[in-house]
């Protein structure tokens, strides 16, 4: 029982550290907060369904739903996102307030109002039986994924010129332009990693939780505070806030059903108290 | 952002021009009217409260929806579970609201920017999760049949649309008055130095963490205010009064008005209320459009619609 | 004794920036600390005013250890300072700026209700502070629509305006050019008949005819200290500033 409930955790976790990672990098680099991060999530998982529906596969919806997320991420970086870098924070954040609402009535207007689920593919659909408990395989496969791509942006980041030059320009983007990085083009690239990365989250996540409008504000909050408690801009914090968080919601619903989500608000609000920039700081 | 000009006696004039406005068509209009005047008022209490802190403080908050809910909830249950007379359990709500807000001021309004944003909004998360599971709050039910004070001892029955319009006025008017006498006070224009530059302020002597949390503390007295008064014009109250978004709502209506205008915030309230009211009448897909608004109001509409007003008002006298 | 800076340290990770600093200051004294460029002038300035924390060593401000206290809390006793970059609320007037300084030494900045530019006396105390700064023409021009010398005049002014028992004045005529700079000169030298004054300074000839005792810092270290003609004449000051 204990380990079904941890490896439940840990799938969670994994999910939000896909949207966290995307979130808090384009923070570091940007010092914009998007809210509507949870919207290419739930756009994310609604291309995935379609292409799951149309082609009859869901390998194809892996593969391809992340990319066009990445895709609508690249265009409202260049129409939008690039030209309020240096703006007030109100304005960035109620800019990308604005971009919920045209996500959420787009979804509905495209999908409709109901929800949909996507079944796990043939290869992933039966349960495993770990110690004595049947435990389903495809959660497994979306921890699995969490990780892999954990160590991917790991060796990117600290393994590559280009990962060099994106700590340089998060850490310092004035001395990383004197070194002649493009930052522009930086800013650019990472920016639609993050937004494809939140496509990944919400492929990944169609089979367990279903797809269906307001799916995206459910784990917006969460995952702000999961930027917000790692540390804004840095790797390491997004995976660590995602476990805590992760962890902390998922026995918390089992354990202690009413207070499970103020806890998760308390921590937030503790660290914010102690440690206002994050268990980690860049 | 950036405030608008600091003008005491434009900013009196509009407001004049509103009230009239407003009661006129109360007096001419239906029912229908009537209750949408009282709906625009009261987010426009609510408006004042963000624009306030927003503009003079440089504190945006985008879990200010949460006083909203203190004030409405405060209201229904002392009012139905402990039978205070709705009268006074909406000053209790009030003090409540300033009291909390005075608590949690104290240990954020010194963060910065994009930080008190973040806290404001996970604390107001916080609150309406609560509210979820709260079985006093009704849960997700909410809680319904609280009656309008009674106030028939000042022969007024607030059960009659006209007067519950005019009595949701009155206390705009009141609103009005308090956080212009604020703003123009050494406290006010002290709030808008440490905005403009907080080193500075610093350098001054001023106070800076006492100041922000006084008005802070005022806001949510406003806005528990506001939610109060929701509570009495609907008679029930559900835990989506609370959501983050109608803090952003409220936040899109004070750029749309002009920040720091405190008139313009009525005015954003009244023209973002009646532009979503009569979109949603017409199409369903309003909220695309709302969220495009959203958007091109953020990015062109510097100084909103109070800019206009200026620049009319520059054009007459010349 | 208005000031006593006793064995002030302080270091940014391995690099030492203060190093023992000693410096007492009279009051209605006008002490200038000068030295080259990274001698450590601002650090040691913002040690006085309290933007930055020594790692050891005493401020002491009227006999009384300041350690304890930041920015705020420091001012409220009256040490103000004017910055070396232009720091002013840039929305508002000058008459504004100045009177919003001034509600401080009125103690009326936590009134709430009647409004600040009702009141006459502050309102007569900015006007005439704005005389005094020869900012008279400009009552109610926007801060930041002023040239830069008027804005470096009223960065003093807020500081003026304040009520200050030491005024730090941190390089006053940084950027200005050399009719401007007679200008602040000339006001300084008025303004020292009443205030005590800390200047900091990186160019010697503003502050030879101003200042009554001069301190020579170099890479963290005091090097000399005495009369403006003392510091003329010493080797080892011309020696630090030609760099021989």
């Amino acid at each position: 029982m204990l380990l079904i409930q941890f490896l439940n955790a840990l799938q969670f976790s994994m999910t939000l550290f896909l949207l966290a990672v995307g979130l808090t990098i384009i923070f570091g680099l940007m010092k914009i907060v998007n809210l509507a991060h949870g919207s290419l999530y739930m756009i994310g998982a609604y291309i995935g369904l379609s292409i799951w529906s149309y082609f009859d596969s869901f390998w194809l919806a892996l593969i391809f739903s992340p990319l066009i997320t990445a895709l609508i991420g690249a265009f409202l970086y260049n129409i939008l996102f690039k030209h309020i870098q240096n703006a007030d924070p109100m304005k960035q954040v109620l800019l990308t307030f604005g971009l919920i609402y045209i996500g959420l009535d787009s979804v509905r207007l495209i999908w409709g109002t109901m929800s949909h689920s996507i079944s796990a593919p043939e290869l992933l659909s039966k349960s495993i039986i770990l110690i004595n408990d049947p435990y389903p395989s495809y959660r497994l496969f979306v921890i699995f994924v969490g990780i892999f791509v954990l160590f991917c942006l790991y060796f990117i980041l600290e393994k590559t010129v280009i990962g060099a030059k994106v700590r340089a320009s998060v850490d310092d983007p004035e001395a990383a332009r004197l070194l002649k990085i493009n930052t522009d083009k930086i800013l650019f690239y990472t920016f639609s990693l993050g937004c494809g990365l939140a496509g990944l989250a919400g492929i990944t996540v169609a089979p367990i939780l279903g797809v269906e409008p307001g799916m995206d504000m459910e784990v917006l909050v969460l995952t702000l505070i999961v930027v917000v408690v790692g540390g804004p801009g840095s790797l390491k914090g997004a995976i660590v806030g995602a476990l805590l968080i992760g962890f902390v919601d998922s026995f918390g619903k089992v354990y202690i059903p009413q207070l499970a989500q103020i806890i998760i608000y308390a921590v937030m609000a503790l660290t914010l108290l102690f440690r206002p920039d994050g268990l980690f700081k860049r | 952002m950036r405030a608008v000009n600091y003008n005491p006696k434009l900013r009196l004039q509009v407001m004049v021009i509103l009230v009239l406005l407003s009661i006129i068509f109360n007096i001419f209009g239906g029912y229908f009217t009537r209750f949408f005047i009282a709906e625009i008022t009261i987010l426009s209490i609510f408006a004042i409260s963000l624009d306030f802190i927003a503009s003079r403080g440089g504190m945006v908050s985008l879990g200010h929806a949460m006083f909203l809910g203190i004030g409405a909830y405060a209201t229904a249950v002392l009012s139905t579970n402990y039978g205070i007379p709705p009268f006074y359990s909406m000053f209790f709500s009030i003090i409540i609201g300033l009291f909390i807000a005075l608590i949690i001021g104290y240990f954020i309004v010194l963060l910065d920017g994009i930080f008190f944003i973040m806290v404001t909004l996970a604390l107001g998360e916080m609150f309406h999760a609560w509210v979820f599971t709260s079985e006093l709050l009704g849960g997700s039910d909410g809680i319904t049949g609280i009656l309008r004070p009674d106030l028939s001892s000042f022969y007024i029955d607030l059960n009659q649309p006209l007067i519950f319009s005019f009595y949701t006025i009155f206390w705009l008017v009141i609103v009005y008055l308090l956080i212009s006498k604020v703003t123009d006070a050494p406290l006010g224009r002290n709030l808008d130095a440490i905005r403009q530059n907080s080193d500075r302020a610093s350098a001054i002597g001023a106070y800076k963490k006492t100041y922000k949390a006084i008005a802070f503390s005022i806001s949510a007295g406003i806005a528990s205010l506001a939610g109060s008064l929701y509570v009495q014009l609907n008679g029930f109250i559900s835990p989506e009064l609370t959501h983050w978004t109608v803090s952003g709502e409220g936040l899109i209506m004070i750029i749309v008005g002009g920040i720091g205008s405190i008139s313009g915030a009525i005015l954003g309230a009244s023209v973002v209320h009646i532009i979503q009211h009569e979109l949603s009448n017409i199409i369903n897909w309003w909220m695309l459009v709302i969220g495009f608004g959203f958007i091109l109001v953020v990015l062109f509409m510097q100084d909103g619609l109070w800019g206009l007003i200026e620049r009319i008002k520059k054009k007459c006298s010349s | 004794m208005i000031l006593k800076l006793s064995n002030i340290n302080k270091s940014f990770g391995s690099t030492i920036v203060l190093e023992d600093i000693n410096i007492t200051s009279e009051k209605k004294e006008c002490l200038a600390i000068i030295g080259p460029n990274g001698a450590g002038k601002s650090t040691l300035f913002k040690v006085i005013s309290g933007i930055i924390k020594q790692d050891n060593g005493y401020v002491e401000f009227n006999s009384k250890s300041v350690n304890a206290l930041n920015v705020e809390e420091r001012a409220r006793l009256g040490i103000s300072q004017s910055f070396q970059k232009n720091s002013l609320f840039l929305e508002m007037t000058v008459k504004e700026s100045l009177m919003i300084a001034c509600s401080h030494k009125y103690k009326v900045s936590f009134n709430f209700i009647k409004p600040l530019y009702k009141n006459n006396f502050i309102s007569e105390d900015a006007i005439k502070i704005a005389k005094d700064i020869g900012l008279q023409n400009y009552l109610d021009i926007k801060s930041e629509f002023l040239s830069y010398g008027l804005q470096r005049q009223l960065e003093l002014g807020i500081a003026i305006a304040c009520n200050p028992r030491l005024l730090l004045l941190d390089e006053p005529t940084a950027g200005m050019s050399p009719a401007e700079t007679k200008d602040i000169i000339n006001l300084i030298k008025k303004l020292s008949k009443e205030y005590s004054i800390i200047i900091v300074e990186h160019d010697m000839e503003v502050i030879y005819n101003l200042a009554d005792k001069i301190y020579v810092l170099d890479r963290g270290k005091l090097i000399f200290e005495g009369s403006p003609n003392a510091v003329k004449n010493s080797e080892l000051v011309q020696k630090v500033y030609l760099g021989i």
